[in-house]
């Protein structure tokens, strides 16, 4: 199953924070959204997801990117 | 009016202005933190005995400035009902600033305003050789500039990595600022540097499995610093402290140290120059009973 991917490598933030959270409004709960993403991103996009109740898990990485796979939660 | 009443008023935070017969009123504030009525009441006095101005000073203070001289009694009493005290200023303890601290800021990791409370309380316009700012920071962000005060507080968070079950997925290593984590997955290890780690807890906010958790927080103890005329930035002394009582009792060994060494008109980075670190720190350790 493929999943939708949003890459936020070109962003800063809050433009990264937006852009996950209008991400995840555009599926349903339980649904996973794949985020490729670096940097600054890493630490304050996935401390915001976890504090929201989304699950982020299967992380892995191409060079210095990382990709979550982000299932949504509630 | 002597230059010595001049003085007495000045240490009681009603300092003369340029023009002659006018005083701006430094009030005593702790952390930066005003409730509602204070406010009112500052605004109200500022009206009514001023001329409708409020400063707000470098270091989260307020002072109501072109107060008459026959007015400060009538001020003072004015703002004393709402909780509002009247600042210090010569050679005390002054202004203890503070950031919000964890119960506001995602990032904080001490309560600094409850220590800034706590600080206050038992320091605030006692007599020292000379001025002597405090100011703490709930985290290594170090909003509030600890090296630049004479004794600065930082909160600080130390990880620890739970193994099991972690997917050593490397996030944790590219969000570290100091490049403090080593991670080779090939052989399940991971290693987290404590004389790199500078305790921002960036690898615990962004650990998405929580298998870097919080090992232990506590306080940074910075002495010396100053800015005026010739700045010097203070300097970390001891490890860190696990409690806030124990930080408490770290300022008022410093404290005490600069009472016995500290000369007359002599910032205690000055001082510091003179004595050298290692004395201050041999005076608090000992003072605290820390090995």
């Amino acid at each position: 199953m493929t999943t939708p991917t949003l890459d936020i490598t070109g962003d800063v933030c809050p433009m990264t924070f937006v852009k996950v959270k209008m991400g995840l409004q555009g599926i349903p709960p339980q649904e996973t959204l794949t985020v490729r993403l670096k940097g600054e991103a890493l630490k304050n996009v996935i401390s915001s997801l976890k504090a929201e109740g989304h699950l982020v898990a299967n992380v892995s990485r191409e060079e210095g990117i990382f990709l979550l796979e982000v299932t949504k939660g509630g | 009016m002597s230059e010595a009443d001049y003085k007495e008023l000045k240490k009681g935070g009603m300092m003369r202005q340029a023009e002659a017969g006018l005083f701006s009123v430094r009030l005593h504030v702790v952390g930066g933190r005003l409730a509602t009525p204070q406010l009112r009441a500052i605004r109200e006095a500022a009206d009514r005995f001023g001329q409708g101005e409020i400063h707000l000073t470098s270091r989260q203070g307020v002072e109501i400035p072109h107060i008459p001289q026959g007015a400060l009694a009538a001020l003072k009493e004015f703002l004393a009902p709402s909780g509002v005290g009247v600042g210090v200023c010569g050679p005390t303890v002054r202004t203890v600033t503070a950031c919000q601290g964890c119960r506001v800021c995602p990032s904080g990791v001490i309560d600094s305003p409850e220590l800034a409370v706590a600080v206050d309380r038992e320091l605030y316009g006692k007599p020292v050789p000379h001025k002597f700012k405090v100011g703490i920071s709930g985290c290594v962000n170090n909003c509030m500039k600890a090296e630049e005060n004479d004794a600065g507080i930082k909160g600080w968070i130390d990880p620890r990595w739970e193994e099991s079950a972690c997917d050593f997925c490397g996030i944790c290593e590219a969000v570290c600022p100091a490049k403090a984590i080593l991670l080779s997955a090939g052989d399940g290890k991971l290693v987290i540097d404590p004389a790199l780690c500078i305790g921002c807890g960036d690898c615990i906010t962004s650990c998405p499995t929580g298998n870097m958790r919080e090992k232990s927080r506590g306080y940074r103890i910075f002495a010396g610093g100053k800015f005026g005329r010739k700045p010097s930035l203070g300097k970390q002394i001891l490890e860190v402290l696990r409690t806030k009582e124990e930080a408490m009792a770290a300022i008022l060994a410093v404290l005490d140290f600069f009472r016995e060494h500290g000369k007359p008109r002599e910032r205690f980075g000055d001082t510091l120059q003179g004595t050298g670190f290692p004395a201050l720190e041999t005076f608090v350790k000992g003072r605290m009973g820390l090995p």
